[in-house]
């Protein structure tokens, strides 16, 4: 079947099975690879991305299920002024390791800073409660989130 | 990891549409959030033919106050519902579904998902209990209202026929002499299930709660009322005392197991703390 979506705020309609995941899709099917395959029962949170504009695991949605609507993954926040600063946030903090987490963590960091652009340490870590880094380093991520905030929006 | 099974997809635009689909199709299977059943596609737990996707049936998306009753559509995500203004009639309610899972999951998982799933675990159910909701259940010229209860039959069995499809849930608007709780106990904080949980919904007149009823997770086949231990408080002052009456009475009342998240006499006594908090806490949010 055909399923058009916007992906990045470009149409593209791509033929696939329905039974593969969006994250399948992207990945094999388009070439997207920031978005990473992990646990494929939607507990890492490495695939996350957001379908018009709020953050959803990947491996869960079902490629049809796309259809008419808005995709967005890392790529298409490249030049965000407010994924910059977190970008840059993540690297001068040290909170990447080996990075198959920070595609996704990057994802739920950007629509907390969007959503609420002062949190406080508890509403971060509730932010990124979806995203599990196996090299344990959630206290850099957090303290590079709360860095972004501020280079942000400076209280 | 495995590939999902080969299915047929459907997507309905309208109610009339998705129940004839469920009514024709063989091993069809409704899908909203995906949010348990890909998961279970994936471990091979279940093979449907088709799936009918619900999210492109606008009419079932809402949550709105109607006929005195707060209704919550089928496709409602627990996002939708816990941000939604009316909700705050319900605290626990949104004590629970603010905490399901984590954003990601609360953005694409439904309320009606997680209730016909029918986990013993699963967070919505013991709130919804409290607040005698019913549930709607559609087929092909026929809707029923039943109550929550009985739409568990047993550990993740619902009592659907294959051709049914839950379109609503609903309560009756709470009176505001009222207020409720929900709360749990888990391994972590975010992103697993409860170990064992309980809402309590009180209303009081003056100091003495005229009307209580309280519900557990993860402690019997299915998440359960206790009517045992709501006789034990209603109509009483909710002094220590009785609050501790109620607790003993709620150990007692439940049938939990033991597995791998915990012991059967662990979840019997935490049953029972939770209860306490969770009636103290329900006390103290009644304006």
């Amino acid at each position: 079947m055909e399923v058009s979506f916007e992906l990045n705020g470009e149409p593209v309609t791509v033929t696939v099975e329905p039974h593969v995941s969006l994250l399948d899709m992207l990945r094999d099917e388009m070439g997207v690879k920031s978005v990473k395959k992990g646990c494929e029962q939607g507990e890492c949170g490495a695939c996350t991305l957001l379908l018009d504009g709020v953050p959803v695991t990947s491996c869960l949605v079902l490629a049809p299920q796309v259809e008419g609507r808005h995709v967005t993954t890392i790529e298409g926040l490249e030049k965000n002024p407010l994924m910059i600063d977190l970008r840059e946030a993540f690297i001068e903090n040290g909170a990447v390791q080996c990075g198959f987490c920070t595609p996704g963590m990057l994802m739920s960091a950007y629509v907390l800073l969007r959503d609420n652009p002062h949190p406080s340490m508890e509403e971060a870590k509730r932010g990124i409660e979806g995203n599990i880094c196996r090299c344990t380093g959630y206290t850099k991520i957090i303290e590079a989130i709360l860095d972004a905030a501020e280079r942000i929006a400076p209280e | 990891m495995k590939p999902l099974p080969r299915f047929q997809y459907h997507a309905p635009k309208t109610l009339a549409e998705a129940v004839q689909l469920m009514d024709t199709l063989d091993e069809a299977k409704p899908v909203i959030g995906g949010t348990d059943l890909v998961p279970l596609l994936r471990e091979a737990a279940c093979s449907p033919s088709h799936l009918v996707d619900l999210n492109r049936v606008a009419e079932l998306n809402y949550v709105r106050e109607q006929d005195g009753f707060i209704c919550i559509g089928a496709t409602a995500t627990h996002a939708q519902v816990a941000a939604s203004e009316l909700m705050r009639r319900a605290p626990a309610v949104v004590d629970a579904v603010s905490r399901i899972g984590s954003p990601q999951i609360r953005n694409r998982g439904s309320v009606a998902g997680n209730l016909c799933n029918a986990s013993p675990a699963a967070d919505s159910a013991p709130p919804l209990l409290v607040y005698d909701a019913e549930v709607k259940i559609e087929s092909i010229g026929e809707t029923a209202i039943v109550p929550l209860q009985e739409l568990f039959a047993g550990p993740k069995i619902n009592s659907l026929e294959p051709n049914e499809l839950v379109t609503e849930i609903r309560f009756p608007v709470p009176p505001d002499s009222s207020s409720s709780s929900f709360m749990r106990i888990a391994r972590r904080k975010a992103f697993t299930l409860s170990v064992v949980s309980a809402a309590a919904y009180v209303e009081m007149d003056g100091g003495v709660c005229s009307e209580a009823r309280v519900a557990f997770g993860s402690v019997a086949e299915t998440p359960i009322r206790a009517p045992e231990v709501e006789e034990l408080i209603s109509g009483k002052e909710l002094d220590d005392e009785t609050i501790s009456v109620a607790a003993e009475a709620a150990r007692r009342s439940v049938a939990p197991i033991t597995d791998v998240r915990g012991t059967a006499e662990y979840r019997r006594a935490m049953c029972g703390v939770l209860l306490k908090r969770a009636i103290k806490t329900a006390v103290g949010r009644v304006d």
